[in-house]
């Protein structure tokens, strides 16, 4: 059967939809690619490397698109005000403890909305005279589906405690009407059916979440020495308790905690502690020590080096306080 | 957003651990050990492999910034750092994977952030001076190098993945050459201070002498003349680099 003549959509109509949705793609493009370097997790930091470029190329697809609609090539439009806010509000979070709400706003909220945008406009693109516009929203929502789905999977894992899913709760819910009342990102309402489930896609094209995940989570015991293990243990008693003088047994010749470090040591109780960090540095070893309690926790690094008497620290500094419970 | 950032924002995750490159090979040397993993063994490889692993991150990073930081540049040049953000975090994924193959793991050695501080550059074409040609071309250097190591010592899986990542980097270059000009045109005072920056940048990475022109058996960093010139290093370029390698400070 011959497909319809009739179209929903002008030639303008359809170049200015593009550049609504090239507007939030390029500033989500951007901000993946700025968050990458404020986002301490691996497996965050690899699934928004990998989806810079689809983004981009996106864009590029929309822009390339417009002067076949009689516009102007890679342009930019808000669809209105309310989007611009919106967008400001996805941006926002660049502290290094917001990964969770990064990813939130741009894997719950955003990408879902535009697969939505996307099928909708599919549907109602005309066969016959939109197929450049039909075949560059094919392929977004194929590659929007493959950035849900891993996204989903990096926010399971990285914002599995209660209070994670409750700090995304509320970034979802914010954002959720913060894109209502700017009628979605072309002003023209809502589609009628964003939560259409996602499936898991086989993982072979290069943005396999649960890999990043086994890269981030791959070191599960630390190679430490016998010997090394007990001096470590026996530091970190010692400063868990703020015992001076069980610490300065650890602390070779010459070396003292300052009293900057001291203070800071000093600010909060702590009651257990964990090595988090340890690296070679030639025959020497950089130990970082996280000092947990209900005020918060603090992470001490230490370089301990082979001595007659056993290991010692031979330099040690305290790189901060975290007043949140671990 | 902050455009650009301060560098002292960069996030790692705590098993991390962030030293100043000097430092490093400071208590390497105070130890009698060489300041830069020389591949003599396989510990060395590991050690060489684990850098530039925190290399590709910082890269990743770097040019994540570049699509970030100048929403004012032409649109290409987003695409061509949007694509290097791509292929530097399957780079990262790559050393993370030929790390466990070596027997390491993220995090055993120190991190060294001098990569990152020159991606960090105000000016964009100063950063795709610096790092596209100054720092991708001292991994072209690495690279090539490596996979002739690899194959010496019959490591498939290192010479091939590394192979892949060096015909990459190849690729930055060009892409660094292709946007000094283009960034510049018109310009010979913002030119120069790229220019001057990436030069600044290879005296640096020269490591007192650890990068010299030589067999890849006899010097720690052989300079990779041919895979230079197939990244678009003029001749000029090449004979300049191999002359300020013969005059730079001890580390």
């Amino acid at each position: 059967m011959a497909q319809p003549l009739e179209g929903t959509f002008s030639a303008e109509h359809s170049a200015r939809l593009l550049r609504n949705y090239r507007y939030v793609v390029e500033r989500t493009m951007r901000a993946l690619g700025g968050w990458i370097a404020l986002t301490p997790e691996l497996s965050a930091k690899l699934l928004m490397g990998r989806h810079v470029w689809d983004l981009a190329q996106h864009c590029d697809a929309f822009g390339r698109r417009l002067p076949e609609l009689r516009a102007h090539a890679q342009e930019s439009e808000s669809a209105n005000p309310s989007i611009a806010t919106f967008m400001d509000a996805i941006e926002e979070p660049e502290a290094p403890d917001q990964t969770v709400e990064r990813l939130v706003g741009v894997y719950s909220v955003l990408k879902p909305h535009l697969r939505a945008t996307y099928r909708e406009h599919l549907a109602r693109a005309n066969p016959v005279y939109e197929p450049p516009t039909r075949r560059i929203l094919t392929r977004c929502i194929e590659d929007e589906t493959r950035h849900i789905v891993a996204g989903g999977e990096i926010l399971g894992h990285l914002g599995g405690t209660a209070a994670a899913k409750e700090r995304a709760r509320v970034h979802q819910a914010r954002l959720d009407g913060l894109l209502a009342a700017a009628g979605g990102v072309a002003g023209d309402g809502m589609p009628s059916s964003p939560l259409t489930p996602v499936e898991p896609l086989p993982a072979d094209l290069s943005d396999d979440a649960r890999e990043f995940i086994r890269l981030e989570t791959a070191t599960g015991t630390w190679p430490v020495p016998a010997g090394l293990r007990d001096a470590l243990s026996g530091f970190a008693a010692a400063l868990v308790a703020r015992d001076s003088k069980a610490l300065s047994h650890w602390l070779a010749p010459g070396v003292a905690i300052g009293d900057v470090a001291w203070e800071t040591l000093c600010a909060a109780d702590y009651a257990g502690h964990k090595v988090v960090a340890f690296a070679r540095l030639g025959h020497q070893h950089l130990v970082k020590t996280r000092l947990d309690g209900s005020a918060g926790s603090v992470v001490v690094l230490t370089r301990w080096t082979s001595a007659a008497d056993g290991w010692r620290v031979a330099a040690l500094d305290v790189l901060g306080r975290d007043p949140r419970p671990a | 957003m902050d455009r650009p950032i301060a560098y002292d924002k960069l996030a790692r995750e705590d098993r991390f651990v962030r030293m100043r490159a000097r430092e490093v090979a400071e208590l390497k040397v105070s130890q009698g050990l060489p300041p830069f993993p020389d591949l003599a063994s396989a510990e060395s490889i590991k050690e060489r492999v684990h850098g530039i692993m925190v290399g590709e991150l910082q890269a990743m990073e770097g040019a994540g910034r570049s699509v970030c930081d100048f929403p004012d540049a032409p649109w290409e040049f987003t695409m061509d750092m949007a694509r290097q953000v791509w292929d530097e975090s399957r780079h990262v994924e790559i050393y993370l994977r030929l790390l466990d193959h070596l027997g390491g793991y993220a995090g055993e050695f120190p991190e060294t952030t001098i990569l990152w501080r020159c991606a960090c550059a105000e000016d964009a074409a100063a950063r795709v001076a610096g790092v596209n040609r100054g720092l991708e071309g001292l991994a072209c250097d690495v690279f090539n190098q490596l996979v002739h190591i690899a194959r010496k010592i019959g490591d498939p899986v290192l010479e091939r993945a590394v192979d892949f990542v060096l015909a990459d980097e190849i690729t930055h270059v060009r892409m660094g050459s292709k946007w000094l000009t283009k960034l510049t045109e018109g310009d010979a005072e913002r030119r120069r201070r790229a220019i001057e920056f990436q030069e600044n940048i290879d005296e640096r990475f020269n490591l007192g002498g650890v990068r010299r022109e030589g067999d890849h058996d006899a010097v720690s960093i052989s300079i990779a003349t041919d895979v230079r010139r197939l990244a678009g290093f003029t001749e000029e370029e090449i004979e300049r680099l191999i002359k300020t390698t013969q005059r730079s400070q001890v580390y």
